[in-house]
Order: C-alpha cells, then sequence, then structure tokens
C-alpha cells in the first residue's frame, strides 16, 4: 500500500524530500482480551501529509490511534515511525519526541484555568511565556478567557485548548481523534480550518473522525475503516463511492 | 509544501537514537527455545549419570556422577520443561481464542443469513 503514496499527488509535488514515511502501521492486529479488533491494518501517514481515518462508529477508529501513539500494544504487526520500529514503545517516550495526540474528549483540566493548562504542557521544557504567545496569536479567544475556569467554557473553545497544549509541545505528527465530537458543525468548521493551517506548516497528520464530510475538504489522503480493516484508500474525491457504502452497509467491494 | 523539514529531521534523528527492546513475542519464541534445549540437555546430562554410576564401582565417583546426572539433570529437566508448557501453552491459547472469535462470527454471519433468507430480504 505504501506505494500509493510513493507515486505524485493531486498538485504534483511527490515526496522525494522524506521518503520514509513519517508514520507507519503495518498488519496491525489488536485485542481488548480475547477480542480482536483490528484485523491487520495497513496506513501510512507520509510527511507534511494530511491523512484521514474515516469509518462509522465501533470500526476500530480509535483502537488504531491508539497502537499509532503507542498508548495500545498491538497482538501483531508493526508500529513504524520515521522508518524505526517502535513497536511497544510507550507513548510518552514518543510524544517527548513530537509524535503527539489530542485525545477524544480532549482532556483538558476542567477545575483548571486556561493558563494554568497551557502551564502542563510546559514539561516539554518550553517556557509559559512562549506557549502562551504561540497559544493566543493562534486562538484568540483563549486569549480572552486565560484565566478562567475550562470546565465553564464552550465544547469549541475546550477543543481549542487542547489543540494548542498539542501545539505546544512542537509536533512532528499530530494525530487527532473525533475533533468534532460535541459540537456544532460551525464550531467543527472552524477548528478544521486551523487544523489546515497547521498542516500547511508541514506537520504530519492523522485525523480520526467520524462524520467524514468535515474532514475530507482539508485531506490529503483518505482512509476507510469499517469492522477493523481498512476497506478503501485513496484521494477524497476518489473514494466518495466507498465512503456512502461504508456508512450505508453497501456491498464489499473491497479496493485494498 | 513542507517547511518543517528541519523539524521533520530533527524528529527522524531523534527516534533513530530511541533504544528500543525486541518485541515480546520475538522474546517468547526464545525462551520456548530455551525451554527446549535445557530439556534436552537435562535428559542427556541425566542418562549420562545414569550410565556412568552402574559402570562406577567407586562410590565417591559414583555421588558425583549422581550429583550431575541425577539432580542438576533432572532440575535442567524440570526448568525446560516449566518453560516450554508456559510458552507453548500462551501460543496454544492465544490461537484457541482467535480460533472461538473466529467461529462466533461465523456463526453470527450465517444466522443473519438465514434470518434475510427467511424474511425474504435476499
Amino acid at each position: 500500500m505504501s506505494g500509493l503514496f510513493a507515486t505524485n499527488d493531486g498538485d504534483g509535488t511527490a515526496f522525494e524530500s522524506a521518503p520514509v514515511p513519517l508514520l507507519e502501521l503495518q498488519g496491525i492486529r489488536a485485542a481488548y482480551d480475547a477480542i480482536e479488533v483490528l484485523h491487520g491494518i495497513d496506513l501510512v501517514v507520509p510527511a507534511g501529509r494530511v491523512v484521514a481515518l474515516l469509518g462509522p462508529n465501533g470500526a476500530g477508529k480509535s483502537t488504531t490511534l491508539n497502537v499509532a501513539c503507542g498508548l495500545m500494544r498491538p497482538t501483531a504487526g508493526k508500529l513504524l515511525v520515521a522508518g524505526r520500529d517502535v513497536t511497544g514503545v510507550p507513548a510518552e517516550q514518543l510524544a517527548r519526541r513530537g509524535l503527539i495526540t489530542i485525545p477524544e474528549g480532549r482532556g483538558v483540566f476542567p477545575n483548571l484555568t486556561v493558563r494554568e493548562n497551557l502551564q502542563v504542557a510546559t514539561y516539554s521544557g518550553r517556557k509559559l511565556s512562549d506557549i502562551e504567545a504561540m497559544t493566543y496569536e493562534r486562538f484568540p479567544r483563549l486569549g480572552e478567557r486565560r484565566g478562567q475556569v475550562v470546565g465553564t467554557m464552550s465544547g469549541g473553545e475546550q477543543q481549542m485548548l487542547a489543540m494548542a497544549r498539542g501545539l505546544a509541545s512542537d509536533p512532528a505528527v499530530l494525530l487527532l481523534d473525533e475533533l468534532s465530537m460535541g459540537l456544532a458543525p460551525l464550531i467543527v468548521e472552524e477548528l478544521y480550518t486551523i487544523v489546515g493551517h497547521i498542516a500547511s506548516t508541514g506537520v504530519s497528520i492523522l485525523v480520526v473522525e467520524q462524520f467524514a464530510r468535515t474532514v475530507l475538504g482539508i485531506a490529503d489522503i483518505a482512509a476507510i475503516m469499517v469492522h477493523g480493516q481498512i476497506r478503501a484508500v485513496g484521494r477524497p474525491a476518489d473514494i466518495e463511492h466507498e465512503l456512502s457504502s461504508a456508512y450505508l452497509g453497501g456491498e464489499k467491494e473491497s479496493t485494498q | 509544501m513542507n517547511e518543517n523539514l528541519p523539524r521533520v529531521e530533527e524528529f527522524q534523528a531523534e527516534i533513530d537514537s530511541m533504544k528500543v527492546k525486541a518485541s515480546g513475542s520475538a522474546n517468547e519464541s526464545k525462551l520456548l527455545l530455551l525451554g527446549v534445549l535445557l530439556g534436552v540437555a537435562g535428559l542427556a546430562l541425566a542418562v549420562y549419570g545414569g550410565i556412568m554410576v552402574q559402570n562406577d564401582s567407586n562410590q565417591y565417583n559414583q555421588r558425583a556422577f549422581m550429583a550431575t546426572g541425577s539432580f542438576i539433570g533432572i532440575a535442567m529437566i524440570i526448568a525446560g520443561a516449566a518453560l516450554f508448557v508456559r510458552y507453548s501453552m500462551a501460543r496454544y491459547l492465544r490461537f484457541w481464542l482467535v480460533r472461538l472469535v473466529h467461529e462466533s462470527r461465523a456463526n453470527t454471519d450465517r444466522i443473519v443469513d438465514a434470518i434475510e433468507r427467511g424474511s425474504g430480504l435476499k
């Protein structure tokens, strides 16, 4: 499958600058106790690209993300980061080096203020003043609410804070889990515009989404996942049909 | 497009510098092999000790052969067998669980198929 990403993309640029994909899952199988939920996942995130992992509820998207960030150990297969086999390496070690996850449900501290939440991100070695400057420039609304307790902010603002905290660690690869969860469509659009800006700076991004339309606008590659397997991979425009059939339970026309 | 190239190179260098342990399944097969080798070596020692005890009338020599052949050999057989059982059982049970899940899934598919046929959906 990596052959697909080794070719030129739509805008004519090739990947000769960084031929080794920054993140690659090879034949990943994962299980919760006796129940296997991933049945051989192959997925490649090339440097500087946005890959959207789409699929209905229960398809195994979040589990794939957990394996990709090192939170969950696969029962078989390999996790390659920058071409190196890092299967079984703890998530915190990968995060320290720049493989950053923004989890589903945001993971912010609701009883701390915006500023205190950002202070948590200083573990990465950056100064709070630098983190604050970068955050308030990218998310002006957080600047207005810097002294507010996070639990009293809207879902969109909390998601912005989660993103800001992730970005404070200077990610090389960013994993986003269900950014749109529980948010109004307008807010989701705003958040994805920000993700698009982050992607344009060259950060490789893997986005997991249940609601596909929101993310297709910024994705270079989309993969559709159903029942723990990747059913189709391609450019967003090419897999529209597959997308409908995956969500509505159509025939299995595997293009793997 | 990739303005972030220095960061990507830095990231690649940091990942390269990481010390990564061998995966669990690789260790598992090594320990399984160690169990087999220990068992075989222990058996060989026990047989050798037994033969030497029979063929030597000197009591001191007999005790020495009993110690190396019987005690050490038997201890090695027990340790080897424990390792072998532990790691071969792990493999077998894992396979068995996968098989169970596979069968239950196939059964569900058959039931859904039968229901669809019965209700005229197919």
